[in-house]
């Protein structure tokens, strides 16, 4: 370090800091870019490998880009793929799962925020608790249960699991939602007649409806991509979810990685337009979720 | 006020307790009837052989000395399951916590960014194994091209035993999106005026990081540590989509393990033993990190309730 005059000692630092600074900011940018690049990359080679004949595919050096864009490929993959049906049957699986989440969560994240009542600690506790607890621990007694009560190859075992709160993560994260909410507003209510019902129905939830819609989204993936209970309870073909249907598929069309990566990237859609619509109240609600621990 | 409610005023509403208990209802059911009972059943399953149609037989510890002495591919099992949460864990927590620092700067199009970072998260996973199945083809894939491009020789990475759980562990790096997110959530809590302070003093950006944004961090590093430990020690998906526990067992998970001996081979009891073994580790590794805790993270004063 060399030793300033007073003056330079006052002007120098600033002017090279605020240069400095932006060499930095630059650096990052770059950074981020190529980074972002390197993530993006393997999607863009899915997709690029979707519109490629086997042919092409297995040409040496790989072409970065289709050489022809062979859209007619995700017709052709669509004959043996049933892609409507598969996706068909993941939401009939998915929607009313993730209903039950929500309105059973918001239920319980509620009385764990606001309701007095005996055993209140205790019964939060198990909650968190379970948290912690590994779901395959469980796997199989309920897998029994399941199959006595005869409803294996049902999607029952696969929806109605989550009308029971939703996993304690849900109704925590709904419970500290709910204590962002002033009370003077459930006071003024209850000042007004509304019962406990009234004050979560009218007051509450519109005031966390975007902890709801996360709850929600969060839910939607974890099931989406919950392949190993929809490997134990769905053996039947024509109740195949997408998950299963892509893993038979990739099963029967061992070489023909051109219908494949069709194949997948059909399967991409959903979660992507699915994104789109929530990415808002996915940031939104994530970054209260993290404060709030 | 509030000590007056806490103190003198605990007289339960029978309204506000029956409302409380409606609203649990679900909740308790469920605590009750998918998580505590069938715990306590899987805990005694352990204890009996069984296929699952015929009798039960009580054979006490049997299951677990057999895992322990007589299973050749458990203590493989085992080291793999390690090994993959290790990497990963490490892996994403190191991967989000630089994207979530460069994020976390005055750059254009943040937004942009965030949504590129995160969409791997959202995309269906089975989806993102086959593609990056692909992109790690011994011959025609996108990693081993590159490598040869560069002088090298292709590498097995999903074929041979000592390259799957790294590979494995590579994707779920690349997965790790949500983590990013919190991360960045955490970071703008950061309280500028601390910067701001050490700046004046003269810390530069170095002791900056070390001194104030990793303190300030550790509440949410501690949280996405134990919320990914506890996934990542459970995987399974991979090795049912892709690599059916092989090459050896080097993709053997011990969920994987547990899925095989009870739904494969019917080996119920069997497959509830490993189910204990793998909830006494992840028991032990939450408890780890739990009883350290208190030794490194760094909680604001003003932010207890």
């Amino acid at each position: 370090m060399s030793v300033y005059t007073a003056e330079q000692k006052h002007k120098g630092p600033i002017l090279s800091k605020s240069r400095r600074e932006k060499t930095v900011s630059i650096l990052c940018l770059i950074l981020l870019i190529v980074l972002a690049l390197i993530v993006m990359f393997p999607i863009y080679w899915i997709f690029r490998s979707s519109l490629m004949s086997n042919g092409e595919l297995y040409a040496y050096p790989p072409a970065f880009t289709p050489p022809a864009w062979r859209f007619e490929n995700y017709p052709e993959t669509l004959k043996s793929f049933e892609y409507l049906k598969f996706l068909g049957n993941t939401m009939t699986i998915l929607i009313p799962a993730v209903l039950g989440a929500v309105v059973t969560a918001t239920m319980g994240g509620y009385a764990f925020a606001r309701l007095r009542f005996r055993g209140k600690k205790f019964l939060f506790t198990l909650c968190v608790g379970s948290m912690l607890l590994p779901s395959m621990v469980t796997l199989i007694p309920i897998f029994f249960a399941w199959s006595k009560l005869g409803l294996v190859n049902t999607y029952w075992p696969l929806i109605l699991p989550h009308f029971c709160g939703g996993g304690a993560f849900n109704i925590f994260l709904i419970r500290q939602f709910v204590k962002t909410v002033p009370r003077e507003l459930d006071e003024a209510a209850t000042i007004d007649g509304c019962g406990y019902f009234r004050i979560l129905i009218f007051i509450i939830v519109p005031a966390i409806k975007s902890a709801m819609i996360v709850v929600g989204l969060l839910k939607f993936i974890e099931l989406w991509n919950d392949l190993l209970q929809q490997v134990t309870y769905i053996t039947r073909r024509d109740r195949y979810t997408l998950a299963l249907g892509l893993n038979i598929f990739r099963g029967s069309f061992n070489d023909d990685w051109s219908s494949i990566m069709c194949a997948t990237c059909l399967s991409f859609i959903p979660g992507i337009v699915f994104y789109l619509i929530g990415q808002k109240y996915f940031v939104e609600g994530i970054v209260m979720t993290g404060m709030k621990n | 006020m509030t000590v007056l409610t806490k103190k003198h005023m605990i007289r339960y509403n029978r309204g506000e307790t029956r409302a409380a208990w409606i609203c649990l209802l679900p909740s308790v059911i469920g605590l009750v009837c998918i998580t505590y009972i069938p715990m306590i059943a899987s805990f005694t399953l352990s204890l009996f052989n069984w296929n699952g149609l015929g009798e039960m037989k009580y054979i006490g510890l049997d299951n677990y000395i057999r895992l322990f002495t007589r299973d050749t591919k458990f203590y493989g099992s085992l080291l793999t399951t390690l090994e993959y949460a290790c990497l990963s864990v490490i892996g994403s927590i190191i991967y989000s916590m630089i994207i979530a620092m460069l994020l976390n700067r005055k750059v254009p199009a943040r937004g942009f960014f965030r949504a590129v970072f995160y969409l791997p998260y959202v995309l269906p996973v089975l989806a993102v194994y086959l593609g990056w199945k692909w992109l790690f083809d011994y011959n025609h894939g996108l990693f081993n091209y590159l490598i040869k491009l560069n002088g090298g020789t292709s590498v097995k990475f999903l074929d041979s035993s000592t390259m799957v759980t790294p590979s494995l562990a590579l994707i779920a790096v690349w997965l790790s999106g949500n983590l990013i997110v919190i991360f960045l959530a955490g970071l703008q809590n950061v309280p500028r005026t601390y910067h701001e302070a050490a700046e004046i003093d003269g810390a530069n950006a170095w002791h900056r990081f070390w001194k104030i944004t990793i303190p300030c961090m550790t509440p949410i590093i501690f949280y996405n540590l134990l919320m990914s430990l506890v996934t990542n020690l459970q995987v399974i998906t991979p090795a049912l989509s892709l690599t059916q526990g092989g090459p050896g067992t080097g993709s053997y998970f011990m969920c994987y393990m547990l899925y095989t001996q009870a739904f494969k081979s019917h080996k119920y009891g069997y497959g509830s033993a490993i189910a204990v073994i793998l909830f006494l580790i992840i028991a032990v590794f939450t408890g780890i990190l739990f009883a350290t805790s208190k030794g490194w993270i760094f909680y604001e004063g003003d932010e207890k309730e």
